[in-house]
């Protein structure tokens, strides 16, 4: 939720995103007066690496920073000749000290991983969506050479030294670009999953625990919602964490049956795999509303995972001019239907919209 | 040398958009406008292409990759036959001004609605990533569009489209315009919100918005 916390607090881009302290303080101030039980503090996850190794970015007055796509890092192949003898310090370079910095300030308030861009979100970065495709298309051999490099040569690296400085044994990668509709689940399975897991390999012997989100079913049209791309997106965010978690935390997923969810958790359990669930409510939902529906996708969501999966709700992506009492509902539509043991009906709770002041007013009496 | 056959040359064509390999539609383009083609059947194959990978992505047969690459080999058959073209032949559907507003660099969605608005019949002038309302205004003025396409990918970036909006109005400009907007973060909800006239939820429906708002079939 950074733009969102940034924006309600009126602190500007080129401070949040370059400040950790600042960034973090943010965070928690409208972490708390959301009432969120962990802190949600985050920065542009996907351009640290880049940045660091000398792609150019946009920096807006308002908005996050951006690649820019218009003049990526590997414009030929040539180029990560180049990039492979550049000297790229892991402790220095960039904003990878924010980043450090960033994951010991969170410790402080309990909760902490070490952050990535996951290897095929961080190949786009460096060539642009369009180019990265026409390497498998036409010139696998780069690819791999591209995606081998990203696996051994940055994302390592920098997990260690993430955990060498801050202990950090989880490391969480981000990782749209791949994801449907983008790729289809062949693709990914085929040119995305055996770089995650060569990073899940090679980190293994360090003590570092992967959390990828590669996979995550992105399709916007709810019309083209398919079941067995669902399944299969499953299948490749499992094969790439080393921990057995699935996540629907994109595209238009509040309005995705949940029981093609259900399916597939009931199957894998019959073949003994266990795993857990976190789900979230769709970023657009939760901007544009109304609360009933933002309370009524939570409840049915705690009511049909929440009693048998080992299961959370993430509210991750909220979007940067969300109203705040549609994130106030969905606090309290967490608390209020999740509460354990999960009751049998919870159509025979109430649901109390909590009476909430303006930010500015809250941040008087309690920054 | 062996006449090649024209209607072959027109098919191979299509095969070469809707796969994506651009440059042998661009070497087959070029050989049928040299066999005598006429530059607009030419067209109409890459467009009937252009169609085909739009039914693909919607029976979730084509995905985003697939239709960058179908869009790009479009985008070069065009460059041969766009010059050749008369001026009833291009963009009879109606012309579109089309850019990533200001503070966004994304420009993957972007490529593919020019592909496929081109494919639709409209003229399409991109104004690229990162423009400022100013250009927007500007560019209006001097080249006077149906319509004027807006995209973002990130929810900071998106308030912009608002600005833009409210500024055409403040120009007198709005009236004879239609205003689309498409991107990650956008919904039907926001381009009501903001008086856009409409939102296009991919590249295919943008295509389709498009021609509702200029009334073509």
């Amino acid at each position: 939720m950074h733009d969102h916390a940034m924006v309600l607090a009126g602190v500007p881009a080129n401070k949040f995103f370059f400040d950790a302290k600042t960034n973090i303080e943010t965070s928690a101030l409208v972490s708390g007066y959301y009432g969120f039980d962990s802190l949600a503090a985050g920065y542009d996850g996907y351009n640290i690496e880049i940045e660091a190794l000398g792609g150019k970015l946009v920096y807006g007055e308002n908005a996050m920073p951006t690649i820019d796509f218009r003049d990526p890092l590997i414009k030929r192949p040539e180029d990560l000749e180049k990039l492979k003898n550049k000297k790229v310090n892991f402790r220095k370079d960039g904003r990878f000290p924010l980043a450090i910095e960033h994951s010991n300030l969170s410790l402080e308030y309990g909760f902490s991983t070490a952050m990535f861009c996951s290897p095929f979100s961080m190949a786009v970065g460096m060539r642009g969506f369009p180019a990265l495709y026409r390497d498998i298309r036409k010139n696998p051999k780069f690819y791999a050479e591209l995606m081998t490099f990203i696996v051994d040569n940055v994302i390592i690296p920098w997990i260690k030294v993430q955990n060498e400085d801050t202990g950090n044994l989880m490391a969480v990668g981000a990782d749209a670009w791949a994801s449907v509709p983008n790729l289809s689940v062949k693709e990914m399975m085929d040119w995305v999953v055996p770089y995650n897991q060569r990073l899940i390999q090679k980190t293994k012997k360090y003590g570092i625990i992967i959390m990828g989100s590669t996979g995550l079913y992105s399709e916007e049209r709810a019309e083209k919602f398919d079941p067995k791309i669902l399944h299969g997106s499953f299948d490749v965010e499992l094969a790439s964490s080393s921990v057995p978690a699935i996540m629907f935390l994109q595209g238009h997923a509040n309005e995705y049956p949940l029981q093609s969810v259900r399916d597939y958790t009931a199957k894998a359990r019959e073949q003994g795999k266990k795993f857990s669930i976190s789900a979230t409510v769709n970023a657009q939902l939760l901007r544009d509303g109304p609360v009933d529906k933002i309370v009524n996708k939570i409840k049915e969501t705690i009511d049909i995972f929440a009693r048998d999966h080992e299961f959370n709700m993430i509210l991750g992506n909220i979007p940067t001019d969300a109203p705040s009492d549609h994130i106030h509902a969905a606090v309290a539509a967490v608390h209020t239907y999740g509460k354990l043991p999960i009751a049998d009906n919870l159509d025979e709770i109430q649901f109390k919209m909590p009476k909430k002041e303006p930010f500015n007013e809250w941040r008087k009496h309690n920054a | 040398m062996i006449k090649l056959d024209k209607n072959k040359i027109l098919i191979d064509i299509k095969k070469a958009v809707l796969t994506g390999e651009d440059a042998l539609a661009q070497n087959l383009a070029r050989k049928a406008i040299k066999e005598g083609a006429e530059p607009i059947k030419v067209l109409n194959e890459a467009q009937n292409a252009m169609i085909e990978a739009g039914e693909l992505w919607k029976r979730n047969d084509y995905f985003q990759g697939d239709v960058v690459l179908s869009a790009e080999a479009f985008h070069v058959v065009m460059e041969v036959v766009e010059p050749l073209l008369s001026s009833g032949e291009i963009g009879k559907s109606g012309k579109v001004i089309i850019g990533t507003v200001a503070g966004d660099m994304h420009n993957l969605g972007k490529i593919m609605v020019i592909a496929t608005l081109r494919g639709a019949g409209f003229e399409v002038v991109d104004l690229g990533e990162d423009v400022s309302i100013q250009t927007f205004i500007s560019k209006i003025k001097q080249l006077k569009p149906n319509i004027l396409g807006l995209g973002c990918y990130m929810t900071t970036t998106m308030m912009e489209m608002k600005e833009i909006i409210k500024e055409l109005q403040k120009e007198g400009l709005r009236n004879n315009l239609k205003i689309m907007i498409g991107g990650v973060p956008i919904t039907q909800e926001y381009a009501n919100e903001i008086g856009a006239d409409a939102w296009g939820k991919d590249a295919f429906d943008a295509a389709d918005k498009a021609k509702g708002l200029v009334g073509v079939k």
